[in-house]
């Protein structure tokens, strides 16, 4: 039933979008969302190669947002001779979605994105918004058996597309806690010996934290804010280690092990109040690490360069084990994904270059960010040497084997999300960070709600 | 000049010398000053961090003036960022949008103030209303339908939907409303068509509504933020507000890097047009508020 | 024919006066955009209010769904009730500062050119620069504020980080920022009230604040009712000093309606749902005008 619904919603976008393409032409405005130089450069010169120009949307905009700068770059100069670019266009990730789908509706979409972590993929697949790519794959003899299969996993909606394919896997991340060096040396803790579980863990986040006359923290041990994304993509991976489950595995029952949540909840309440090893007053959390506010900050690869540009001095380790359940941390897949295109003709040039930018990936998964879920690349001898040093880009690649915790592939998967600053669970916890809400209520409001999600498949 | 109201006099100056006041008036009169300082002192910090070293940002003991002036702020703000590009963007937009608002607004504002016909009423109640609808209720709409007729991305998408702002309709017609009726009589005898009484006659005397519509929808439209964000899809598309944006947490996340300096070099840069604009012009930005109580 | 057409309309009286035709033509060029973008956006932002729209397929006629939800909704709720805070707390702010300072440079001593700019000058930046310039200055550490309660001994507050405050320190920027219209308001107003009435006051020996409680706020009544109202209607639509200062939170706590409704509708993409609830605050908005309007009325009667 519902693939049949993703067709007709194709043929809906095809024949909006040739409306839409008429009323294009007409309207002849001088710039349009993907100025392909295709059929306007044609009458050029005979001998002259006309140019497709592929637009790349982008929500990279830490740091590894240059290193994507880098590698279609490098892109674009292989390329300069056969006819194709790239053109990358950053999209703030709170706008990414609404402005590809307004774009998508009208038959103006960009030819490729690098999608949005927070759980769109099976509603854009179920729309028609993303493109299948099993065949366009084999089209190009893009070598589906070097992605690790998880990667592949990540990539499909069983509900919506079958086995389809709707991103090429780029990276694979997790969150693992950055440290503040000259912090540890200061407070004499041994640098050989990084915190292992919740013990060592809480005592080196008290030696480092500091504290004004009044004994409020001023500088935190373990890097927090008040509320968004911070507590509460702490809370998601301490109740996963805790053993609670947004939802069971065949993603029926929502909330397994509340009591879990609930504890994971009070854990880090006590990071402030108890522990008082975190500051609920801090802004801006990157720019707060990077000035030294805080000692140990649980995030992502895609951090990595700017600190070190910064000169801050740190290393990263592998998130330690809190619960009794697990090791697990956050995981986040980074893909490149195809948008539905009026004129299908592209998207060959389009897959085309997502294969080029996939053999070509060694920069984006040493430097750029995240670990690279094709074999043939983390098995090379200089995988490890190239880009950042090993010990603050080690945990990422070493840490993956725990990076467990992602998305639920659902239509609502974006309520699920642990790693964002605006959804359903984000507006249902912050107030048990700030103490206005009890943990036993939020638990109800996330299992409600959560559960009806489930159950709308 | 009889048409024009309430220019003679500067809105809230007239020169009284401190020798002339009384010890309570002198003791008042510091304090305020000090107010004022108090107040301007935002844009001092701001200013003032924009030229600090980050080293020199995040200090317990407060400089008012840097120590060590550096521009590397700025630079790293030029390098990294189209703002040039920008700056041509916000100037092209608001310039051709304001001008549209303001020459038809005129030619409204003429008509609802000068002419009787039906439906006036009816149509000065409806632009007033459209001053209260937020307009984060039908932006969405909006962008969908430029979309589709291909003007995402493009100037012509940013200028219009911002040309028909009632401002300038507003402030043109209270100006017309107060314009003899003997000018406009004689004109009529002479058989003059109701083009040329407009554009001979009462254009010319409306100079002072014009400039003050001119600066302060210029002014609006440098700072538009909601719509030229949506309506971007590319840097090079993007107005210096919408691209400077992108400094705050919230909006983008270039946060990461460098310090408050970087982010204060940036608002800086954003904020020095209009600035330099309301000192040189302040007079008509004062008269134009305080004629019509608009300014969102 | 065509000549007793033209008298036909010549002869067209309206409200007792010949009809100007040629007002539309002067008109269209300005109605027709107006129409085009403004009205019909806003009649189909209406529209959609009673649809479930993620603009990728048709809107779905839900009917009163969106409202009914809205209704029920506490974060709908809590938005509200900040926006009416916010207003509550920035409007008499901006009254009795903009009034004030207005009073200060009405007085004409030297320097009130410089003052009357200073004052207005925060009013002609944009949104981005208010926000991003007092979140440094609200900084709980490194923030010039706290820095000189500490001076006077009192700790520093969590101006944009906690749950208590957050509110009022958008609200202080807002104020900061806003405060020029009104303040011109007043002095205006304050320039319409003739100096004789001072001096004559003087001379009966009232004292300076009597005669601001006897003479100047009594006179200016209609200033300050209009400034109070368009003031709420400004406060009532506050958003993007939200966005760039706190994002609305923490915990939603300095959430405003308009922040919310982005939230919703552009951020997670409930286009239906948000226009209902941008709706719901036009009809407040509208409320406090037509309110306005009844005062008004009743005291000129």
């Amino acid at each position: 039933m519902s693939k049949e619904h993703g067709m007709s919603r194709r043929e809906f976008l095809k024949v909006s979008g040739m409306a839409a393409a008429g009323a294009t032409l007409m309207a002849a405005g001088p710039q349009r969302l993907h100025a392909s130089g295709s059929k306007e450069e044609s009458g050029h010169a005979p001998g002259q190669m006309r140019t497709t120009e592929l637009v790349h949307w982008s929500p990279n905009s830490a740091s590894d947002g240059e290193v994507e700068d880098r590698w279609i770059a490098l892109f674009n100069d292989a390329h300069r001779d056969k006819g194709v670019q790239i053109r990358k266009e950053l999209v703030p990730y709170e706008q990414y979605r609404t402005k590809l789908l307004a774009a998508v509706a009208t038959g103006k979409a960009p030819d490729m994105g690098f999608g949005l972590p927070a759980g769109k993929g099976a509603l854009f697949a179920r729309d028609g918004v993303t493109v299948p790519l099993n065949d366009l794959a084999r089209q190009v003899d893009l070598d589906l058996s070097d992605f690790t299969e998880s990667s592949l996993k990540n990539a499909r909606y069983p509900n919506y597309g079958g086995d389809e394919l709707f991103s090429i896997p780029m990276d694979l991340m997790s969150l693992q806690p950055e440290i503040n060096m000259d912090h540890v040396a200061e407070a004499g803790l041994d640098p050989s010996n990084f915190p292992q579980d919740n013990a060592s863990l809480l005592e080196w986040a008290k030696a480092m934290t500091q504290y004004d006359s009044s004994g409020k923290v001023i500088r935190s041990g373990i890097m927090q804010t008040a509320s968004a994304v911070q507590p509460n993509v702490t809370w998601g991976i301490v109740s996963h280690q805790m053993g609670f489950r947004r939802a069971s595995d065949d993603l029926r029952t929502a909330c397994v092990n509340p009591e879990a949540g609930i504890r994971a909840m009070e854990w880090v309440l006590a990071l402030f109040d108890e522990h008082k090893v975190s500051s609920r007053e801090v802004t801006d959390r990157y720019k707060a690490f990077g000035n030294g506010q805080g000692s140990i900050f649980w995030t992502g690869p895609w951090t990595i360069n700017g600190y070190l540009q910064q000169g801050l001095n740190f290393e990263t380790f592998l998130f330690p084990q809190i619960g009794e359940d697990n090791r697990d941390t956050y995981f986040e897949m980074g893909g490149i994904e195809m948008y539905t295109q009026t004129d299908t003709g592209r998207y060959e040039a389009t897959i085309a270059a997502i294969k080029w930018l996939s053999d070509n990936s060694f920069l984006w998964t040493t430097e750029g960010r995240g670990v690279s879920p094709r074999k043939s690349i983390v098995s090379r001898p200089d995988y490890r040497t190239a880009g950042p040093p090993w010990k603050v880009r080690g945990a990422f690649v070493e840490g993956m084997e725990h990076a467990k915790i992602g998305e639920i592939p659902i239509l609502a998967a974006d309520d699920f999300t642990i790693y964002t600053g605006d959804n359903f669970m984000v507006k249902t916890l912050d107030p048990v960070w700030v103490g206005e809400k009890s943990p036993q209520v939020a638990m109800e409001e996330l299992h409600e709600r959560w559960q009806k999600d489930l159950d709308e498949g | 000049m009889m048409v024009q109201p309430r220019t003679g006099r500067q809105i809230g100056s007239s020169g009284i010398r401190l020798g002339r006041l009384r010890g309570w008036q002198i003791a008042i009169w510091f304090i305020g000053l000090l107010v004022v300082v108090a107040w301007s002192a935002p844009f001092v910090w701001m200013v003032s961090t924009s030229f600090k070293p980050p080293e020199d940002v995040m200090t317990l003991e407060i400089e008012w003036f840097p120590r060590r002036v550096i521009v590397d702020n700025y630079v790293k703000v030029f390098v990294n960022h189209s703002v040039w590009r920008w700056i041509a963007n916000s100037v092209i937009v608001s310039a051709s949008a304001t001008a549209a608002s303001v020459l038809l607004g005129a030619m409204a504002g003429y008509a609802l103030a000068r002419l009787t016909f039906p439906g006036r009423d009816f149509i000065f109640a409806m632009f007033l209303a459209s001053l209260m609808i937020p307009i984060e209720m039908f932006v969405i709409p909006l962008l969908i339908a430029f979309i589709r007729v291909g003007l995402a991305n493009t100037y012509l998408g940013l200028i219009l939907p911002t040309v028909p702002h009632v401002f300038s309709v507003y402030i043109f017609r209270q100006f017309f409303l107060e314009m003899p009726q003997s000018l406009e009589d004689s004109a009529e005898m002479d058989g003059a068509s109701r083009w040329t009484i407009f554009s001979r006659i009462a254009l010319p005397l409306s100079r002072s509504p014009a400039i003050a519509s001119t600066i302060i929808l210029f002014n609006l439209n440098w700072n538009n933020f909601l719509w030229p964000l949506l309506i971007s899809f590319e840097d090079r598309m993007k107005t210096l507000t919408v691209g400077i944006a992108s400094f705050a947490p919230g909006v983008g996340s270039h946060t990461q890097l460098g310090s408050f300096g970087v982010s204060m070099a940036a608002v800086t840069i954003l904020s020095i047009p209009s600035l330099l604009v309301f000192f040189f012009l302040q007079r008509y930005f004062i008269e134009g508020v305080a004629k019509t109580g608009i300014k969102e | 024919m065509v000549e007793s057409l033209r008298t036909r309309m010549r002869a067209v009286r309206w409200k007792g006066k010949r009809v100007h035709w040629s007002a539309y033509a002067f008109l269209l060029p300005f109605l027709v955009p107006f129409l085009i973008i403004i009205v019909a956006a806003a009649v189909f932002g209406v529209y959609v209010a009673f649809t479930d729209w993620g603009i990728i397929a048709k809107p779905i006629w839900v009917g009163f769904q969106n409202f009914a939800e809205a209704m029920g909704d506490q974060y709908v709720a809590k938005a509200f009730r900040n926006t009416v805070h916010y207003g509550l707390v920035i409007v008499p702010g901006i009254a009795v500062l903009g009034l004030m300072f207005a009073m200060y440079v009405n007085q004409g001593w030297p320097l009130s050119g410089f003052s009357r700019a200073m004052f207005f000058a925060p009013n002609v930046v944009s949104a981005t620069v208010i926000g991003l310039i007092w979140v440094w200055i609200l900084d709980t550490q490194y923030g010039i504020i706290n820095n000189y309660l500490g001076f006077f001994g009192i700790p520093s507050v969590p101006w944009i980080t906690s749950t208590s405050w957050a509110l009022y320190g958008v609200s202080m920027a807002s104020i900061w920022w806003d405060l020029g219209l009104g303040f011109v308001l007043f002095l205006a107003g304050l320039q319409e009230i003739p100096r004789e009435l001072y001096e004559s006051a003087q001379i009966a020996g009232a004292n300076g604040v009597q005669q601001a409680f006897r003479i100047t706020i009594p006179l200016l009544r209609p200033t300050i009712s209009m400034v109070v109202t368009l003031q709420f209607i400004a406060t009532f639509r506050i958003f993007s000093q939200v966005l760039v200062m706190t994002d609305g939170g923490p915990a939603s706590s300095s959430m405003s309606v308009i922040h919310y409704v982005y939230t919703e509708g552009i951020v997670i993409g409930r286009l239906g749902y948000a226009s209902a609830v941008s709706f719901l605050l036009f009809l407040m908005i509208l409320a406090v005008t037509v309110v306005q309007r009844f005062l008004i009325r009743e005291r000129h009667s």
